[in-house]
C-alpha cells in the first residue's frame, strides 16, 4: 500500500478524486464505515511496517506515531472551522490556510513585543505566547468577520454561484499571503531561538519535547470543548441546524448571520491557535498555511465534509499517515500521501467516513 | 381588530407574478383554511406572510405591527409560527434538539415548561426525544414540526399542507391535533389539499384561484356552495 502511495502520489489532483467519487457512487461502491476504518487501520500498519523495513527502529515509528496524532490534532482545529464554515455557508473557504498563519504570526509579534518572562515548566515557551496565542485567536476571527462583511456576505446577498464564492476566498488567500509576507518578510521564524527543548523522558523510549506534549493536550482539550459546544449550547446547536437547513433556522426564529459570524468566530480562532502549535511544533513560515491547506482539506473531505467529528478522525488519519510515511519518503510527499489516503476513502465511501447518506 | 390582515398582496419570484392582490383576515383564535387549485398561489401566500417573500405591493399587518418586510426571524418573535410543507424538521437534531430550536427566541428561559407542554399535546416525541428526527417516518415529523412550531406559545400558527403525503389514517389523526392545538387559543391559518376535511373542521375559509380571492365564507358555506364544490372540491 505504502508502495502505491509512492508511485501515484505525484500527479494525483482534487478532480481526479471527484471524478472517482462519482464514479464510486454510479457503481455502488458503497462500504460501511467500520470496513472503511479496518482498511485504513490496515494501510497505517502497511506504513508502519514500510517504515520499520526501511531501516527506522520501531521506538522511533512510535514517536512518529505519536507525533501524527499531534500533527492530525493541528490539522483538525484548522480543519473543524473549515468543515464548519461549509456546513453553514456551503463553500470550501480556501482562505482557511491563512486564518492558521495569521494566527502563529500574530503570536510571533506578541512574543517579541511583550516582556518575556521565564520558561513555563519544561516548555520552551512563556506567558507572553499564551497571552499572545488568545490574542491571535481573537485578531483572526475578527479579520475573518471583517471578510465575511466586505466580501462573503454581499455576494451571498446576491445570491452568488458558490463556485464564485469559492474563488473569492481563494483570492483572499493570496492576499492575506502576500500581507503576512508585507509585514513579516519571507524568512523562517522560531518563537524562540536559542532556547533548548529537551525531550522528556517517556516510557517505550519515546522520544516527545515537552511543546509537543502542550500540543497534543491543548488540541485535545479544544477539540472536546467545541464538542461540548455543538451539543450542549444554545449556540452549538443552533450552529448545527443552520448547517443542517438554513431556511428552517429563518423560520425557527435563528438569526443566521448572527450564526454565521459566530461560526467564522469559531473557525478562525480554533485555526489561528492550531498555526501557533504549527508554529510551535516546527517554524513559522509565510506559506505554512497554504501547505497545510491541501492535507485540511484531505481530513476534512476524508471525515465527511461538513461534519466536526468527521474532520477530527479524518484529519488525525491524515496526521499520522504524513508522519509515518516521513520516515522513508521525503516530507514533500505529505500532501500526495493525504490526498492519496483520500481518494481511497472516497472511493469506498463517496460521501466521507461521517455522513450518513 | 383582526390578529392578522393581508391587503391586497402582490408578490411573486423574478418575473413572474405569482399573488395579485390577495386580502384576508384572520381573528384571533380562529381556524382559517386557504383551498385552491395547484397553483393557486396558496404556498406562496404563506411565504410573503411570514417574511420568506417580500410583498411587492400591499401590506401585511400582524397583532397591530406592520411586518411587510420584516425578516421571518423577528416575524417569530412577535408571536407567529411557521410549518413549511417540505423540509421542516432538522434532520440531523434529535427530536429534543428540534423543540429547543424551536423556542431559540426566548434565550434559556421557560424550554423546560414549553417541552413539557409540547410532550403533553404529543406523547409520542416525549418517548422519542433522543432520536435523530431524520429517522422518522412523515406522519412523526410533521408532529416534530407542529411541535417546535407551538415551543413559542404563538398567537398565530402557520401550516403549510400539514397532511401533504401522509395515509388517511394519520390525515385523520393530523387534523384532530390541530382542533387540540386550536382549543388552547392558539389561531390556525392552513393551505391543504383535503379541502372538504379542513373546511369542515374550519371557523372560515377562502378559495383562491389564479393568485386571486375567488370565494370567502364560513367552512360550512364554503362546503355547501355549489360552485365551491364543483370546481374545488371535486363535486
Amino acid at each position: 500500500m505504502a508502495e502505491s502511495a509512492q508511485t501515484t502520489g505525484g500527479g494525483l489532483s482534487p478532480e481526479a478524486s471527484e471524478e472517482d467519487a462519482v464514479h464510486a457512487r454510479d457503481t455502488g461502491g458503497m462500504r460501511s464505515r467500520r470496513f472503511v476504518g479496518i482498511v485504513l487501520f490496515c494501510v497505517l500498519a502497511a506504513m508502519w511496517l514500510a517504515g520499520w523495513y526501511s531501516g527506522t527502529s520501531a521506538q522511533e515509528m512510535l514517536s512518529l506515531t505519536i507525533w501524527g496524532v499531534m500533527l492530525g490534532g493541528i490539522l483538525a482545529l484548522g480543519g473543524i472551522g473549515l468543515t464548519l464554515c461549509y456546513g453553514v455557508l456551503k463553500f470550501p473557504n480556501f482562505a482557511h490556510g491563512e486564518f492558521l498563519t495569521l494566527g502563529a504570526y500574530v503570536t510571533y509579534g506578541m512574543v517579541l513585543v511583550l516582556p518575556q518572562s521565564n520558561p513555563i515548566w519544561r516548555f520552551s515557551f512563556g506567558w507572553e505566547l499564551i497571552i499572545g496565542l488568545l490574542l491571535a485567536a481573537v485578531v483572526t476571527a475578527g479579520v475573518a468577520i471583517l471578510l465575511d462583511r466586505l466580501l462573503y456576505r454581499p455576494l451571498r446577498r446576491h445570491q452568488s454561484p458558490l463556485v464564485l464564492l469559492a474563488m473569492a476566498s481563494l483570492g483572499m488567500e493570496f492576499l492575506l499571503r502576500g500581507i503576512v509576507y508585507l509585514l513579516w518578510g519571507s524568512d523562517f521564524h522560531f518563537y524562540y531561538s536559542g532556547r533548548s527543548n529537551p525531550a522528556l523522558h517517556l516510557p517505550l523510549g519515546l522520544r516527545l519535547q515537552a511543546d509537543q506534549l502542550f500540543v497534543f493536550a491543548l488540541a485535545l482539550i479544544l477539540v472536546v470543548a467545541l464538542y461540548w459546544m455543538l451539543t450542549r449550547t444554545r449556540i452549538g446547536k443552533a450552529m448545527r441546524a443552520t448547517a443542517d437547513n438554513p431556511d428552517l433556522a429563518q423560520v425557527r426564529g435563528i438569526n443566521t448571520e448572527q450564526v454565521i459570524a459566530w461560526t467564522w468566530t469559531i473557525g478562525a480562532g480554533l485555526a489561528a491557535i492550531g498555526g501557533v502549535m504549527y508554529g510551535l511544533a516546527s517554524q513559522l513560515r509565510p506559506d505554512m498555511g497554504f501547505v497545510l491547506l491541501l492535507p485540511l482539506f484531505a481530513g476534512v473531505i476524508m471525515g465527511g465534509i461538513g461534519s466536526a467529528w468527521g474532520a477530527l478522525v479524518g484529519s488525525i488519519i491524515i496526521g499520522i499517515a504524513m508522519q509515518l510515511t516521513s520516515a522513508f519518503l521525503s516530507p514533500a510527499y505529505g500532501p500526495a500521501v493525504a490526498f492519496v489516503l483520500m481518494v481511497l476513502v472516497l472511493l469506498m465511501r463517496p460521501q466521507g467516513l461521517f455522513v450518513q447518506r | 381588530m383582526p390578529l392578522l390582515k393581508v391587503d391586497s398582496v402582490t408578490a411573486g419570484y423574478g418575473d413572474t407574478e405569482i399573488l395579485r392582490g390577495v386580502s384576508m383576515v384572520v381573528q384571533p383564535r380562529e381556524v382559517v383554511s386557504i383551498i385552491g387549485p395547484n397553483g393557486a398561489g396558496k404556498s406562496t401566500l404563506m411565504k410573503t406572510i411570514f417574511g420568506l417573500l417580500h410583498a411587492r405591493q400591499g401590506s401585511v399587518t400582524f397583532d397591530e405591527h406592520d411586518i411587510t418586510r420584516l425578516a421571518p426571524y423577528r416575524v417569530v418573535r412577535l408571536g407567529m409560527c411557521y410549518v413549511p410543507q417540505v423540509a421542516n424538521v432538522f434532520t440531523s437534531l434529535t427530536v429534543e434538539e428540534n423543540l429547543e430550536m424551536g423556542a431559540f427566541p426566548a434565550g434559556k428561559a421557560d424550554q423546560t415548561e414549553s417541552k413539557e407542554r409540547v410532550y403533553a399535546m404529543f406523547p409520542k416525541l416525549r418517548q422519542r426525544r433522543r432520536q435523530l428526527a431524520g429517522k422518522m417516518s412523515g406522519g412523526e415529523r410533521q408532529m416534530v414540526a407542529m411541535g417546535s412550531a407551538l415551543m413559542l406559545n404563538p398567537k398565530l400558527l402557520l401550516l403549510d399542507e400539514p397532511t401533504a403525503a401522509l395515509s388517511p389514517k394519520l390525515v385523520d389523526e393530523i387534523f384532530e391535533r390541530i382542533a387540540r392545538i386550536s382549543e388552547t387559543g392558539v389561531a390556525v391559518l392552513m393551505v391543504e389539499q383535503n379541502a372538504r376535511q379542513s373546511l369542515s373542521m374550519a371557523d372560515r375559509g377562502y378559495v383562491l384561484a389564479n393568485g386571486e380571492n375567488r370565494h370567502e365564507g364560513t367552512g360550512r358555506d364554503l362546503l355547501n356552495d355549489p360552485n365551491v364544490g364543483r370546481l374545488y372540491l371535486g363535486g
